[in-house]
């Protein structure tokens, strides 16, 4: 009997698997069709909150989310850390698309827009409308596009050089205050111990090229009402690829990428002397060698004209709240609170950020230099200083990643085969116009 | 029990009949009912995720009405993405790349697979199980650890490698230079691989009848001939799917480039076809010239893969 029926047993078996997968790829297919909830409705809200800065693990980020909650009943706060910028804004298009989005998040500001021009991000300019006294407007400057404010500042980067004290002394080199200083340093340190370079030449780091160039007076993103000019291929740009390309040439920068186990054990061991970058800097520094820490120190980034001290910001985060957001109200409010707010901007300094809003800014003033140099005591008062000179308005166009992936990958290239670093320049602009033409920007012919 | 029962239900004519006269429908049912799960679990993830592909590749994001800040909103593009990814010189140049690493990796793959193979299959041979896992072991490291791993011991200030040759008086080597690269990332897949391919190869020769090697014994060869003249030729079947695996797997190459892109400036961000097709889906925000990439790289391996099959065929398989 039983070898009668084990035949229509497992047919059955077959059916109730294929009934499963039916049953299992309806569920797969029910996933984009969720999403309930009012929007705006009233009762127990959950924010869920993607962001790097404020970790689940870390006692201030909690007491920063507590205090909110608390003044907040009915609210609670998510924390859940996605990656970096370049994850957090694919994973935010994909949940995009999905319809299934968080309600605050952090991306860098040069992230941001080429997430409004995908219309993920949702225009908050009312929302932080009674905020706006907590934070300058050249900050404000940093997440607002076209007029429309599309995120709250969360912290900045006066664009600073760190350096080792120490071993600076010991190969007799002055901190530089020009970019010709720097390269004389550059060529001092070298010829004094081949094994030592003055800092890592990075080719990936757009953003920096793109300040430094800005320094000069380029402007590699610009809008003039509808119209885009792109400026990589001006003629500033392209005498601040000169001064980089001498330098590569003559092997007086390490040509490797930073943050590697590479990059992390030379400055370890004093093989490479500083970083031009910002005010987070220390913190970057601290994390990866704080065995060096007291021997290092901030000074404002080189000059290319003796006297003119204006810089852009380098780098920084801002909160948005996505289009798609169920929370949208309470997520903008909670974002505003935490960016800018005199109580927020002052717990962000907690977290060991350089906060965007001025309470928190003129907290730094009174607090403890960053853990990478305590002996420096005026380091927040030189901080303080560049933001002042910061005067040049950082604008970022919607294909940032287009530009940062080019740009990185031909410059690399001509680092290493010694070929013309006004090439890749060139080369980056028509690849960026051709890209904002394809979507269907106009852009300005120069 | 079912002794008695059997032959007394066999006996009876009207369970059959029964069973004959019902079946005529349900008979050309039964197929199907078995097929079911294979049929849905084949649409469901392979037929709708193609076709996807495939409808995606003819769209893209294309700004809607004004504004610097305007809008893109995704929209038919026709063969855009098609003329863009064909008229790319970076995807050929990556596809170029990716041959190289073949090059090197799959004759010396597949070369060392098969020596193991054969030396484990030798009467001679001790140790063989303790071997063959030794030699199986780095295939269950996943790719992304070992490429971490290996990026560790190439890294001159933490690379051991490099410490013995700064003690011995010479400097550190540049793992990552050209072309020493491919072969830095060769090495990453023989050390992965390498133990995968001989277990293929060697279950292929333990099926092997012994009665081949007695014969060739007593006609007087040696260990040596049986292994050229008879193991050999035997297992080319396994060769030619371990091969036409590897052929896949270096047009696929992307974990270990991938995972040492950070640590190397020479591994550009679209060193490889698949590199450069995840940096246009997720990095560019580009799913519609990244599917049709992939679309292209799709076909070009089928393609690739049938011309080394029917190259093979005779030799391997004695079809004409």
């Amino acid at each position: 009997m039983s070898t009668h029926s084990s035949e229509p047993r497992r047919a059955r078996r077959a059916l109730g698997v294929g009934a499963a997968v039916v049953a299992a790829s309806l569920a797969l297919a029910g996933c984009s069709g969720a999403g309930s909830g009012e929007p705006g409705s009233d009762g127990p809200v959950t924010l869920e909150f993607w962001t790097w800065s404020l970790k689940e693990a870390d006692p201030a980020a909690q007491a920063i989310v507590e205090k909110y909650e608390a003044d907040n009943p009915g609210v609670t706060i998510k924390l859940s850390e996605v990656g970096g910028t370049s994850e957090t804004s694919s994973k935010l298009l994909a949940a995009d698309r999905a319809d299934e989005v968080p309600d605050v998040v952090q991306v860098e500001y040069r992230a941001l827009p080429s997430l409004v021009t995908a219309g993920v991000v949702r225009d908050i300019t009312q929302d932080v409308e009674p905020n706006r006294d907590a934070v300058a407007d050249n900050i404000w400057a940093l997440s607002t596009l076209g007029g429309q404010v599309y995120g709250v500042p969360q912290d900045i980067g006066p664009m600073m050089l760190t350096y080792r004290t120490d071993l600076f002394e010991k190969y007799g080199v002055e901190p530089p205050t020009t970019w010709a200083e720097y390269a004389e340093a550059a060529e001092k340190i070298h010829a004094a111990d081949p094994d030592v370079y003055l800092a890592s030449f990075s080719a990936t780091q757009l953003e920096f090229f793109s300040a430094q160039a800005a320094q000069a007076g380029a402007q590699w993103w610009d809008t003039d009402g509808d119209t885009w000019s792109v400026g990589i291929d001006g003629d500033a740009s392209l005498e601040t690829a000169d001064f980089w390309q001498d330098l590569v040439e003559r092997d007086l920068l390490s040509v490797e990428p930073l943050l590697t186990p590479e990059w992390n054990a030379k400055v370890n061991d004093g093989k490479v002397l500083s970083w031009a970058a910002a005010a987070w800097a220390p913190s970057v520094i601290y994390s990866v060698a704080p065995d060096t820490a007291g021997k290092w120190a901030s000074i404002p980034l080189p000059q290319w004209t003796p006297g003119d001290a204006s810089v852009p910001f380098l780098g920084g985060s801002t909160y948005l709240v996505p289009e798609k957001s169920e929370h949208a109200e309470e997520a903008a409010k909670f974002a505003a609170w935490l960016g800018a707010s005199d109580e927020g901007s002052e717990l962000l300094l907690t977290l060991d950020l350089y906060p965007g809003g001025n309470a928190g800014r003129e907290a730094t003033l009174t607090s403890d230099p960053p853990r990478l140099m305590p002996q420096q005591k005026d380091f927040y008062e030189i901080a303080d200083q560049v933001i002042d000179d910061t005067t040049i308005p950082v604008v970022w166009g919607p294909n940032v990643n287009v530009a940062t992936n080019a740009f990185g990958d031909a410059l690399n290239k001509a680092a290493l085969d010694g070929t013309s670093f006004r090439d890749v320049y060139t080369a980056t602009q028509e690849t960026v116009v051709a890209d904002l033409e394809k979507s269907g920007y106009t852009v300005e012919q120069p | 029990m079912t002794t008695v029962e059997l032959p007394r239900r066999r006996g009876t004519e009207l369970p059959r009949r029964r069973g004959a006269r019902r079946g005529s429908g349900s008979r050309e049912l039964t197929p199907w009912l078995f097929a079911t799960p294979a049929i849905v679990l084949f649409t469901c993830f392979l037929l709708i995720p193609i076709g996807y592909a495939l409808y995606l590749s003819f769209r893209g994001l294309r700004l809607e009405g004004a504004g610097a800040f305007g809008r893109r909103t995704e929209g038919f593009v026709g063969l855009d993405n098609y003329v863009t990814a064909l008229t790319d010189p970076e995807l050929l140049a990556g596809f170029g790349r990716s041959m190289v690493y073949g090059a090197i990796a799959i004759p010396t793959v597949l070369g060392l697979a098969l020596l193991f193979a054969l030396l484990l299959d030798t009467p001679r041979a001790r140790l063989t199980s303790f071997s063959r896992t030794a030699i199986f072991l780095p295939y269950a490291v996943p790719g992304v650890i070992a490429s971490l791993l290996w990026g560790f011991l190439y890294l001159p200030s933490t690379s051991p490698i490099s410490y013995v040759a700064r003690e011995l008086g010479g400097g550190s080597l540049d793992f990552f230079a050209y072309p020493t690269l491919y072969f830095a990332l060769a090495n990453i897949a023989l050390w992965s691989g390498v133990g995968f391919n001989m277990i293929i190869i060697y279950t292929s020769l333990r099926a092997i009848p012994a009665e081949i090697y007695e014969a060739a014994r007593i006609d007087g060869a040696n260990e040596w001939a049986i292994a050229w003249r008879i193991k050999i030729p035997l297992v080319t079947p396994a060769l030619v799917l371990t091969g036409l695996f590897s052929v896949i797997g270096t047009v696929q190459l992307y974990s270990e480039p991938a995972t040492l892109r950070p640590l190397a400036s020479t591994i550009s961000s679209t060193w490889v076809p698949l590199m450069a097709i995840y940096q246009e889906a997720f990095g560019n925000d580009n799913l519609g010239g990244a599917a049709a990439a992939s679309v292209l790289l799709a076909v070009g391996t089928l393609a690739l893969s049938l011309v080394i099959l029917r190259f093979f065929q005779r030799r391997a398989f004695g079809d004409a």
